[in-house]
């Protein structure tokens, strides 16, 4: 085991990705390590043309990955943009580790980003000793991205100013980046491309202008469709931060996961699974990440405080946090949910009992 | 019939049992049905054409429900283990071809590889090979399958008997084998014998491209009509450009920027997905994604504000003039003739006993009627009479109904079903909670019990999802009309009486909060809604604890409007929760000098308005009132002036008499008379100058 808290995609899975390399000979766009049909059997899962077997690291619909691959085949941008805890980081960082092997050249737009972090920056004491060249430049991911035809990602591309995104414009278009200090450009090498992600829900954050909103191929990442795919999602990603964390998992995780994912997928889906009760749902996104965050919660407190025992008064405070973002309304929703759906259901007693005395 | 230019496609051949038209089927037709264009081409070529399926007639005698094709298979893989290939050759031996094929679905295989295949000669040839074989591993035909079958092979016999040359045989590939097949004559014939016969009206109408939809209902349709209408009419080199550009314009008509330059992308994209999945060009599922992907920003509800337009289509058909009578005119005529009711150009007046089994069928083909849009009778004190047994109704019969009644020959073909189906239409489109109640009221009342049932499901979703009160509280009064309707007719309440109550227990929840922070006309519109709520639910004796307790929620919250703090007050004090004592102390706090004279106001004219009598027999609550007013200032008093007179101001000069005496304890024999107080005499005059003045509408000095 490494001190490393969290390898890189293409560092964990180095034997999938080797395997797929080995035996690929579907066309291959040029600059690309795999081909996109490897790219999506790496995404979704498989197995390689030697037997490997490729485990998936995208739960959902294959349609949407092949999207995701075939715009990047055509060398437009790719833009994922879903409400908070779809996968939209990760896929993005696969589809990086899938396409050029690198998914380090990563900028996390902020509000704080300005173009030096895009475009190139400058090393001051070079520039004063010897004037504006090449040496003084310091590049960006994007900058080393175009230089060496690989995939830079933006993360939450949104959260950047409106004037700072637009500087992407000409190196989306024309591929290029002019440095006017040198007179010169950086012309990007084949294989380069962008991947963004952004947040659909916070609308308004700061809203692409539509010169660059045309320049990228949008996938939405939805929220998982299938009960049984989510509880899988959530078992499988529990297990792996459960270890990472070295907390010791009790045996009644998967049913407690099944019931928490039950109850997020109610209120999220508005009705009840067996569709007879149509119920309101509350502001919050109530994403399968927060499902895992909030069985991880559970965890953490049975490891801790609760003698390893996983229960419903261990769960119940973080359910109440990811349910009720909205102090009025969403009380009223859990308030009606709570007495019209669970209070009628024997295996939900426990859940039923806490989450009454928080609220 | 069909190939005449009169006939606009789509259009469906109707089918229909003469002696019950509810057992009917439609044979829809597009522009690009094999069977139009091959009726076309006979047309135009002078050759003959004819139907070579089995008369429709047969379909409808075998089963009770109206047959339409593909007829649905039992079940057998549950019951027991057939062999799986074996069942799946039957239902669906495209996708096993598909699947050999490594497609996931038979529909884009055979769009693919058939339809859209440049080559079409060899690949015909290739089609009947594979079903050929696909006959061979399955089960011989049974039933109406190898019924069908032997009919169209008695059938091409006959017409190559009859004419001289070549017959040509448009059917689906999967009874091209059969076809060929060397069967005696005879043996088709005997096989034919047995075959049930049923007296059956045919006849053309109009149909719309979105029913061409598999979607709506039609078991042999297609996913998206309006791609198979594009494929038909573009050329092929042009199918995907065309397809995007389409999309484009959808999208500018709806307002969203298109531009070329994304077109053009989304026709790159599209290539590139089509190249990854080995299709030899983008089909439909490749443009859509594109188009989502380029054209929509990723966002698929955008794609779906004009997917119904592009997918489904808005045509409609045209029929000519001179085809037969449609079967909902046929269905009145048997109405009219049951009920002994005769169309008349005059206007007649008509009193009908719901108590009487005629009555009864009267009034629900009325009903029924005015569900059509045919107002052939006008209920005269229509609102009035619901829920007893007597309706009166004014008939007059205008020619135009005939063609309203063929208008809605889409809904269904007979009355009942007819306005079962616009009744649903309607409440697809109705947008609050009222209307939704009063549809599914007309539903009932025109004895439909499907479209009511259907009618208060979407009351529910629609109250489920809604957080307006106020909505919420105005669909009560219409609700708790069905309820205590449902004992009128014959109708089944039980659901409704649960809506009901979860209704009252959803707006109590959310009454607390809705009375907060409204304006004086919120607050009027709130008042009236809740009066009304409160009146359905005390009448339909439901349980009022949650409801109660909200009211009394209202009367505490010190940020409720004050109107509607007053007005709850009111409703509980007449229900008796709250005893005139503490409704004394109540009116003193909420009218103590303390507060803003228009909050106290707000709960005053609350408290009384339209409850002015109230005063007359309640002597505890007069004497709060008057307590109160004893201790107002002179200043406070001239300011609650106005108030008074209006909370007053609807009680007729009886009452006011009545008032006074009760006042003056000069108590009739209906009132519990009050002593005056001892020192009634030197306190009163002033008031009873003042009150007279508010009551007499005088201005006060």
């Amino acid at each position: 085991m490494t001190d490393i808290l969290r390898l890189p995609a293409e560092t964990t899975y180095a034997a999938e990705l080797e395997a797929l390399k080995r035996k690929d000979d579907a066309p291959t766009p040029r600059g690309w390590a795999l081909s996109p049909k490897a790219v999506v059997t790496y995404l979704m899962g498989g197995k390689a043309a030697d037997g490997t077997p490729i485990s998936a690291k995208y739960v959902g619909d294959r349609r949407l990955i092949e999207t995701a691959v075939a715009t990047l085949a055509t060398d437009r941008a790719l833009l994922l943009l879903g409400v908070p805890g779809t996968a939209k980081s990760w896929v993005s960082e696969h589809l990086a580790a899938g396409i050029c092997g690198d998914s380090s050249l990563v900028i996390q737009c902020t509000a704080g980003t300005d173009e030096n972090q895009i475009r190139y920056g400058w090393n001051y004491a070079q520039l004063l000793a010897n004037g504006p060249s090449r040496e003084a430049l310091v590049p960006t991911p994007l900058y080393r991205a175009m230089e060496t035809g690989k995939l830079c990602r933006l993360e939450e591309l949104t959260r950047m100013g409106s004037d700072v995104q637009d500087t992407l414009i000409t190196v989306l278009s024309e591929k290029m980046m002019p440095i006017p200090e040198l007179n010169d450009a950086v012309y990007a090498r084949r294989g380069f491309n962008l991947i963004a992600t952004a947040n659909n829900r916070d609308k308004g954050v700061n809203e692409l202008s539509s010169a660059l909103k045309r320049r990228f191929n949008v996938v939405v990442l939805p929220l998982p469709d299938d009960m049984d795919e989510e509880i899988a999602i959530v078992t499988r990603r529990v297990g792996e931060m459960a270890l990472s964390l070295d907390l010791p998992a009790p045996k009644n995780v998967a049913e407690e996961v099944a019931r928490v994912v039950s109850i997020f997928r109610e209120l999220r889906g508005g009705s009840t699974i067996d569709g007879k009760v149509t119920l309101k749902t509350p502001s919050g996104s109530l994403s399968t990440a927060e499902a895992i965050a909030v069985t991880v919660g559970g965890l953490s407190q049975a490891a801790h405080f609760d003698g390893g025992k996983l229960n419903a008064e261990g769960l119940a405070p973080s359910l109440l946090g990811a349910i009720v973002k909205d102090p009025v309304q969403d009380k009223i929703v859990l308030e009606e949910y709570l007495e019209a759906v669970l209070k009628k259901r024997p295996d939900y007693a426990g859940y039923y009992r806490a989450l009454v005395d928080l609220v | 019939m069909l190939a005449d230019p009169a006939m606009v496609p789509p259009v469906a051949l109707l089918v229909y049992a003469s002696d019950d038209p509810a057992r009917a089927a439609f044979w829809p037709f597009a522009v690009y049905s094999p069977e139009y264009q091959a009726a076309c081409w006979a047309v135009r070529n002078g050759a003959a054409v004819r139907f070579i399926d089995v008369p429709a007639a047969w379909g409808l005698a075998s089963g009770d429900e109206p047959a339409s094709e593909p007829e649905a298979e039992p079940s057998d893989a549950a019951e027991a283990p057939v062999d799986e290939i074996a069942v799946r050759l039957e239902r669906d031996p495209i996708g096993l071809l598909a699947e050999a094929g490594g497609y996931q679905d038979g529909e884009s295989w055979w769009r693919d590889v058939i339809e859209e295949s440049p080559a079409s000669d060899a690949v015909f040839a290739a089609v009947a090979d594979a079903m050929a074989a696909l006959r061979d591993a399955a089960p011989p035909a049974e039933g109406r399958e190898a019924l069908r079958e032997a009919h169209m092979r008695l059938e091409i016999a006959k017409a190559a008997k009859e004419q001289e040359g070549v017959v040509a045989v448009v059917c689906g590939a999967w009874h091209e084998p059969a076809l060929k097949a060397k069967v005696p004559l005879s043996q088709d014939r005997d096989l034919l014998k047995s075959a049930p016969k049923q007296k059956t009206s045919a006849t053309w109408a109009p149909w719309t491209s979105p029913r061409l939809a598999f979607q709506s209902g039609y078991a042999a349709g297609v996913t998206a009509p309006g791609w198979c209408g594009h494929l038909w009419e573009t050329p092929r080199e042009e199918v995907t450009v065309r397809w995007l550009g389409r999309i484009v314009q959808a999208l500018r008509e709806a307002g969203h920027i298109a531009s070329t330059a994304s077109l053009i992308e989304a026709q790159r994209l599209a290539v590139a997905l089509a190249a990854m999945r080995d299709r030899p060009h983008p089909g439909f599922e490749e443009l859509r994604e594109a188009a989502i992907a380029c054209l929509c920003h990723g966002e698929r509800l955008v794609w779906e504000t004009i997917a119904a337009k592009l997918l489904l289509g808005d045509a409609v058909g045209e029929i000519s003039p001179d085809v037969p009578l449609a079967p909902l005119i046929e269905d009145l005529q048997r109405e009219q003739r049951r009920t002994r009711l005769k169309p008349e150009a005059l206007e007649r007046e008509l009193a009908i006993d719901l108590r009487s089994e005629g009555g009864l069928d009267r009034s629900t083909l009325l009903h029924r009627l005015l569900i059509l849009g045919v107002p052939w009778g006008r209920q005269v004190d229509a609102g009035r009479s619901r829920g007893t047994f007597r309706e009166r109704w004014q008939l007059r019969w205008e020619p135009e109904f005939v063609v309203r009644l063929v208008e809605n020959l889409v809904y269904g073909p007979t009355l009942a079903r007819a306005a079962a189906g616009r009744l649903t239409a309607h409440f697809a489109e109705a947008a609050d909670l009222p209307a939704l109640c009063g549809l599914t009221l007309s539903a009932l009342t025109a004895q439909l019990p499907d479209a009511a049932h259907a009618g208060v499901e979407r009351i529910e979703h629609r109250v489920a999802l809604t957080s307006d009160c106020g909505e919420l509280l105005s669909s009560l009064a219409p609700l708790g009309d069905i309820v205590r309707y449902g004992q009128a007719r014959r109708t089944d309440a039980v659901q409704l009486e649960t809506l009901f109550v979860r209704i009252l227990s959803q707006g109590a929840l959310a009454l607390p909060y809705a009375v907060r922070g409204l304006d004086a006309e919120a607050a009027k519109l709130l008042r009236s809604a809740l009066l009304a709520a409160d009146a359905a639910a005390v009448l339909a004796e439901a349980d009022l604890t949650d409801w109660r307790a909200a009211l009394s929620t209202v009367v505490e919250d010190e940020q409720a409007a004050p109107l509607l703090a007053g007005v709850a007050a009111r409703l509980l004090y007449e229900a008796g929760t709250i005893m005139p004592e503490a409704a004394a102390d109540l009116l003193g706090r909420m009218l103590s000098p303390g507060r803003a004279v228009a909050d106290a106001a707000g709960f005053f004219e609350g408290f009384f308005d339209g409850a002015g009598e109230r005063l007359i027999y309640d002597p505890g609550l007069r004497a709060a009132v008057d307590r109160w007013m004893q201790e107002l200032e002179a200043e406070d008093f001239t300011a609650f002036l106005p108030l008074f007179r209006r909370a007053l101001g609807n009680l007729d000069r009886m009452q006011r008499r009545r008032l006074l005496d009760a006042v003056f304890g000069r108590g009739g024999a209906g009132l519990q008379g009050r002593a005056a107080a001892a020192d009634a005499e030197a306190i009163w005059p002033a008031h009873f100058q003042r009150l007279t003045d508010i009551l007499t509408a005088r201005p006060a000095q």
